[in-house]
């Protein structure tokens, strides 16, 4: 193409965008450029510091965050009451979805390691758009949901090989 | 040896008188300016009240339009101005099918009878009052009816004076009152939502939850409140419009608008019209009527059975004694409209509080499950 053509059809520095980085999340991942401009507008961008905690285990969960660059650590008790490291998460992963869909308390503390900033979206947002637009806030529903089936659908396998793998020990056993 | 000690003392003591009446001009200059400062915000703000808050009502009743309008793909922006001009347009053609409505002509006869309901209220009084001096001598000493008829005789002059003035400050209210709107029909959310994110981390996520709950429950009030009002309004102007009486459609005005008070303004807004009724119909069939018609059919059926079942939650009751003290401090701060708008407001601040209070005591709960559930 000319490149004076392409210059002026380009939309410049796109990529930087932060409509752009949402749809790289795999949440997101099959919205249009549209959709993901209306997103950009009901998400909240938060800054935190490195040690800063996001939320903690039993805290009334009202949504989900992306992290846009910095690293989060998810930390859980373990029954004598030691928080146990789960994850190291980084720019791109997601945490805390589960709260977007009911209010329930968090299981699990959150907390940023380096300087962070995590996109931040919330159920009150979302019952917003889809109150005014629920078009867009099915699909955003729509990527949410299949990201969570897989992970059951996953966890579900996981599941059934360790009860084989049990079944299997505990009938080698009797033999 | 001796004699050191005292001068540095006298030194000491003027310092400290310095430190001390420099302390205290200091302070009563910034007193004084602050108060000018206070002073020239009021003046700067003074008119501006009234058009906020019509802006205020408007914004949330064309709310609900605007977003019909937004769930076609269409942007905010070009939502409102569509909205805009379906007002526009719906307000020309009632303005060309019925014709403007005659202010100008209902305003001078109003003003022309005005004191002629007032001299038949005095004439009435001083009966009561002449067969009560016989019954109680004593009375003899009030002069309630001279009481009375100086009072009315300040407010026509108040009228007779506020209305070019009045005059004016309307022309301003049709340019102000959309421009604000506007405005906060499209920005409201994007402001709120940055002041939203000025909330420290720690305390984000139960602040945007709070807030979304109390906006919800306040525009579901507000709105509810102001369909309630015009609907009385009409109800009331339709009901007096098929009897005799002058003046239907402002007194409809001043039912609706009194209903915003519960219990006391129903019955003033009562007033005006049985006083004309009484004055230009006498007792009769037609006087019963519209006794029935403010009483009956607005108040106990249309307002207690329908309208505040329908539109208004239980949550925005208020104790009778609340509701006092809204009038009264309304009227102290506003006069007459913060009288009517007391009561709201003073329902707007006990939804926020209930409304967080109920966030706290589920963020409890919630807890008492988590803990539960390790145990």
């Amino acid at each position: 193409m000319n490149p004076l053509w392409s210059n002026i059809f380009r939309k410049p520095g796109y990529e930087g965008t932060l409509a752009y980085f949402l749809g790289t999340i795999p949440t997101f991942a099959t919205l249009g450029r549209r959709d993901l401009v209306f997103l950009e507008s009901i998400i909240h961008l938060r800054n935190y510091n490195p040690g800063e905690t996001v939320f903690s285990e039993g805290d009334i969960g009202s949504g989900m965050y992306i992290i846009r660059s910095g690293r989060v650590r998810i930390e859980m008790k373990d029954e004598q009451g030691v928080s146990q490291v789960q994850a190291d998460l980084e720019a791109g992963d997601f945490f805390g979805e589960i709260a977007l869909t009911t209010p329930r308390p968090r299981i699990a503390t959150a907390t940023a390691t380096e300087q962070t900033v995590l996109v931040g979206l919330f159920r009150a947002d979302l019952l917003d758009a889809i109150r005014k637009h629920p078009a867009m806030a099915s699909k955003i529903l729509l990527g949410l949901t299949r990201v969570l089936s897989e992970r059951l659908q996953h966890a579900g396998l996981r599941l059934r090989e360790q009860s084989y793998a049990h079944l299997k020990s505990v009938q080698e056993d009797q033999a | 040896m001796t004699a050191l000690p005292r001068p540095t003392g006298r030194a000491k003591n003027l310092v400290l008188f310095l430190v001390l009446s420099a302390g205290i001009a200091t302070g009563i200059t910034i007193f004084s300016s602050a108060s000018t400062v206070v002073e020239w915000l009021e003046t700067a703000t003074s008119g501006l009240f009234l058009p906020i808050l019509l802006s205020v009502i408007i914004t949330f009743l064309l709310d609900p339009l605007v977003q019909l309008f937004e769930r076609l793909q269409i942007s905010r922006t070009t939502s409102i101005f569509a909205v805009y001009a379906i007002l526009l347009i719906v307000c020309f053609s009632l303005l060309t099918l019925i014709g403007p409505p005659n202010w100008r002509s209902m305003l001078d006869a109003l003003r022309a009878d005005f004191p002629r309901y007032i001299a038949r209220i005095l004439e009435y009084l001083n009966n009561l009052l002449a067969s009560a001096h016989t019954q109680f001598p004593y009375l003899e000493n009030y002069d309630i009816s001279g009481k009375v008829r100086q009072w009315t005789q300040e407010f026509l002059g108040l009228i007779l004076l506020e209305t070019p003035r009045s005059a004016m400050r309307i022309g301003s209210l049709f340019l102000l009152v959309p421009l604000f709107s506007f405005f906060f029909l499209r920005d409201s959310r994007r402001f709120m939502r940055n002041l939203i994110s000025l909330t420290p981390n720690r305390y984000f996520e139960m602040v945007l939850d709070i807030y979304d709950h109390v906006s919800w429950q306040l525009a579901h009030f507000i709105r509810g409140r102001i369909v309630e009002a015009m609907i009385i309004g009409v109800v009331v102007w339709l009901g007096l419009s098929l009897t005799d009486i002058r003046y239907a459609p402002l007194l409809g005005a001043i039912a609706g608008v009194t209903n915003l008070v519960p219990y006391i303004g129903p019955i003033v807004g009562m007033v005006p019209g049985l006083v004309i009724a009484l004055v230009d119909l006498g007792v009769g069939p037609q006087f019963w009527w519209i006794l029935c018609v403010y009483l009956l059919i607005a108040q106990l059926i249309l307002d207690n059975f329908i309208l505040i079942p329908i539109l208004i939650s239980r949550v925005s009751n208020l104790h009778p004694l609340w509701v006092i003290l809204a009038i009264v401090m309304g009227g102290k701060l506003y006069g007459v409209l913060g009288m009517i708008i007391g009561v709201p407001i003073a329902s707007v601040i006990k939804i926020s509080v209930i409304e967080i209070r109920h966030y706290r005591s589920s963020f409890n709960s919630a807890r008492e499950i988590l803990t539960n559930q390790r145990e």
